[in-house]
């Protein structure tokens, strides 16, 4: 990893600049309908404007002039990039060529899922782009255009907007830099020398005021779609390295606060379970989560499920049973199953119709866990997920009382 | 006319008086009802069997986190409960349970059904606006003047099913102008009489139905009609039917809701449902693109003959939908003009079999003939 980044800094990254005289989102469907043009993709996945409505869809898109309706940024996160992408492979390779263009968390949910058997990459191309963020979907719906509309602004000005989702207004993974295998904190495994970047090719926003993108090739599959489209990456990235630098070090910013409110918030039993409360255990948390991929959710099963007499002494030991039951178990559950994996993008928080703040709360936990793990949800495609990878020398700290702390066995004996 | 018991005390705490007393007086092991999570008005549902824990019950409480249908069944899916439990729910819950308990999810056995005339319920964003608290003496007056809070939930302001006919127990809510002081507790089945002996409260003897509900009934048919009529101007066929959907992520959450969708694995959740690789790309060859994942239209089509026969309109759907779907309006609708055809009403008698199990031989000859 460490001789990783030295050649980096030896040999900078080059990418192509492009003009975006007609705004970004043109330069950005431009590039890609060349691709389509150039018979490089079959299809792109892209987020399309669906007609009639103000929401937007997942789209497979064949024909160019479906490109009208396309928007690489949509002012929402609908449906999450990597659960769209999963539909098309689950049963199979299609032997599309797909070239698919998704925020960076989608990218990294795509990847976790990849490793998780649940996609079939072989085909696909993974586009990245710079994220602005989303806005929060159930407000979106309600005022569409008024939403768009700072949205607008917010991504042209790249602003950390408190209108934002609030995962989004402390994202610092919303460039390339987390779609790399050398993204901090380095990685414990010693699997890890398989090293297969999440994106292919990385589309640049930040640092260019709008009048240009950057297009960075990653893997050889990228430097491949940009020779072949002839665009050589001969062009100097400082601009875009150094205006992300500064965004991402603002995110840290907000994001080291937003972990010590949040720590204060839900730490503990009576908290936690307080942040609950209004949860009516509906799932939809669940279902709309990229990771959670089970085709039956344990807490949707019949395993739960007791008899009347068994209902009925549980009620009696505490004087009250919360129906339907066991709200704290699945989340706790659920947690526990994807948690390491938890990419931040924030649907399940979007998916709440009673405004728990889900995602804070899973952000939170995951972001602690994951650091615990030395491990960052799809940056590479090669690092096992921490559960599936066995280290040997690992959590000592946990293994061993720590000196001055050593409990007498009478003690011990007491406390058991 | 029917016996009923009146309690000196107000409608809320009159309920949780007979409640108190079926406990205390081991008529009832548990009652399951409606209970305060927190003091933002965060309520659940519970199987309350300590006094002390009664206490926290808000049963009339105007909000459904779940159809307490769904709660029944799960609670009597493995067999029929052998203690006797009480059970304080919606009409339209009451009719989701016997729909349910048709489809073998559940059993009425040992449960004394309790319920009231219903003045519907708040959506679930309302508990996020931080208004509920703010709007409850709105909701009251208009139970009392037997009106429509013009803020319920869509399905509520159009409901004519709001008297609960097959419960055992009746709280007279719509009309009463007294409820803040005075609880009625109409006894509608020999069930309700015995478990009402010696019940704190003087026996009298009231009507179910009164001039006031017949009031309420006549404004909720109105809203009923125009929301229909609404409907089928902008909502009928497939375009209408494709826009009305378009936002639809998938997300399955109004299945999940729903009290009569009650499969543990739903079809449309299944392997048979998802995509083979072939059938993109034969899609694909016939269109220009293609939404993914795919399916949403076939789902709530395939949802909708599977449960709309049954669909008892309590709006469960609509309130959990993430882009603001009117799926319960439209499941309403399709559900109303079906249970028609049908001659049938989900939940008034649960010895009346499904119509989509049972075979008539003669049946729709009108439509065979050309």
């Amino acid at each position: 990893m460490k001789s990783a980044q030295k050649e980096k800094k030896s040999n900078p990254q080059k990418g192509k600049i492009l003009p975006a005289d007609e705004g970004t989102r043109k330069a950005v469907l431009d590039f890609l309908k060349k691709s389509l043009e150039k018979s490089y993709f079959d299809v792109l996945l892209i987020p399309a404007k669906t007609p009639e409505t103000k929401s937007y869809s997942w789209i497979l898109l064949k024909d160019e002039s479906l490109l009208e309706q396309a928007d690489p940024l949509p002012p929402v996160m609908t449906v999450q990039g990597g659960n769209a992408l999963s539909s098309i492979t689950k049963h199979g390779d299609p032997n599309l060529r797909i070239g698919a263009l998704m925020r960076p968390c989608e990218i990294r949910a795509a990847v976790e899922l990849f490793k998780l058997n649940q996609i079939d990459l072989d085909n696909i191309s993974l586009i990245s782009i710079d994220c602005p963020g989303a806005m929060p979907l159930q407000e979106y719906m309600v005022e569409p255009d008024k939403i768009a509309d700072s949205f607008k602004t917010i991504s042209e000005k790249w602003e950390i907007s408190d209108t934002l989702r609030p995962v989004c207004q402390i994202c610092h993974r919303f460039s390339l830099a987390s779609l790399l295998p050398s993204s901090e904190p380095e990685s414990s495994s010693d699997q890890s020398e398989r090293v297969l970047p999440a994106s292919d090719l990385h589309i640049g926003l930040i640092g260019t005021e709008n009048k240009n993108i950057f297009f960075i090739p990653v893997t050889d599959k990228g430097k491949d779609i940009l020779e072949k489209l002839g665009l050589s990456p001969e062009d100097s990235l400082q601009d875009w390295e150094s205006k992300v630098e500064e965004m991402r070090k603002s995110k840290l910013e907000k994001k080291e606060k937003f972990n010590q409110e949040w720590q204060n918030k839900i730490e503990g039993t009576d908290k936690f379970v307080a942040a609950f409360d209004a949860c009516i255990n509906c799932h939809n948390c669940m279902r709309v989560c990229p990771i959670c991929y089970c085709q039956q959710c344990y807490f949707d099963s019949q395993f739960l499920n007791l008899s009347p007499g068994d209902y009925l002494e549980r009620a009696e030991k505490r004087g009250a049973l919360r129906f339907p039951l066991d709200t704290i178990l699945f989340h706790l559950g659920r947690m526990s199953h994807m948690v390491l994996s938890c990419v931040a993008c924030g649907a399940c928080e979007d998916a709440c119709p009673m405004s728990i703040p889900v995602a804070q709360i899973f952000t939170l936990v995951g972001d602690q866990t994951q650091k615990d793990f030395h491990y960052v949800p799809g940056r590479n495609r090669g690092e096992p997920l921490p559960l599936q990878d066995f280290v040997e020398d690992e959590f000592g700290e946990v293994e061993t009382p720590s000196e001055g702390a050593e409990v007498s066995t009478e003690e011990a004996e007491k406390n058991a | 006319m029917p016996k009923a018991l009146k309690i000196n005390k107000s409608v809320d705490e009159g309920i949780k008086e007979l409640l108190e007393f079926l406990i205390q007086n081991e008529k009832i092991k548990g009652v399951f009802t409606l209970k305060k999570m927190n003091d933002e008005g965060a309520v659940s549902y519970s199987l309350i069997t300590d006094l002390d824990e009664l206490k926290e019950a808000v049963p009339l409480y105007p909000f459904m986190p779940v159809n307490a249908g769904k709660v029944l069944s799960a609670f009597s899916l493995q067999a029929a409960t052998k203690e006797r439990v009480a059970a304080v729910l919606r009409p339209c819950e009451l009719r989701a349970f016997v729909e349910l308990v048709k489809r073998v999810q559940g059993s009425l056995e040992n449960i004394l059904l309790i319920s009231l005339t219903c003045g519907g319920v708040y959506t679930l964003k309302s508990l996020n606006n931080g208004n509920l608290a703010k709007q409850l003496p709105q909701y009251w007056e208009a139970v009392k003047k037997a009106e429509i809070d013009p803020d319920i939930r869509v399905t509520c302001r159009s409901c004519e099913n709001f008297i609960p006919h097959l419960a055992d127990m009746t709280v007279a809510a719509v009309g009463k102008k007294d409820i803040d002081n005075e609880c009625v507790i109409l006894l509608n089945s020999q069930k309700g009489e015995d478990f009402a002996l010696n019940a704190p409260g003087s026996a009298i003897t009231e009507e179910m139905e009164t001039a006031d509900t017949e009031k309420l009934k006549k404004l909720r048919v109105e809203q009923k009609e125009k929301l229909f009529d609404d409907f089928d101007k902008n909502g009928v066929g497939t375009k209408a039917f494709i826009k009305t959907f378009a936002a639809c992520l998938g997300c399955h959450a109004c299945s999940h809701a729903c009290p009569i969708c009650f499969c543990t694995l739903c079809d449309f959740d299944s392997k048979s449902c998802e995509y083979q690789p072939l059938s993109f790309v034969s899609e694909l060859s016939q269109k220009g693109g293609l939404k993914v994942p795919p399916g949403n239209i076939f789902f709530h089509l395939g949802r909708m003959t599977h449960m709309a026969v049954s669909c008892i309109s309590c709006g469960m759907c609509s309130d959990v939908c993430p882009v603001n779907i009117p799926v319960a309006t439209v499941f309403t609708r399709v559900g109303d003009s079906l249970q028609k055809v049908l001659d049938y009403i989900p939940g008034r008698d649960v010895e009346e079999a499904v119509p989509s199990g049972t075979y008539k031989e003669e049946e729709f000859a009108e439509v065979g003939e050309q």
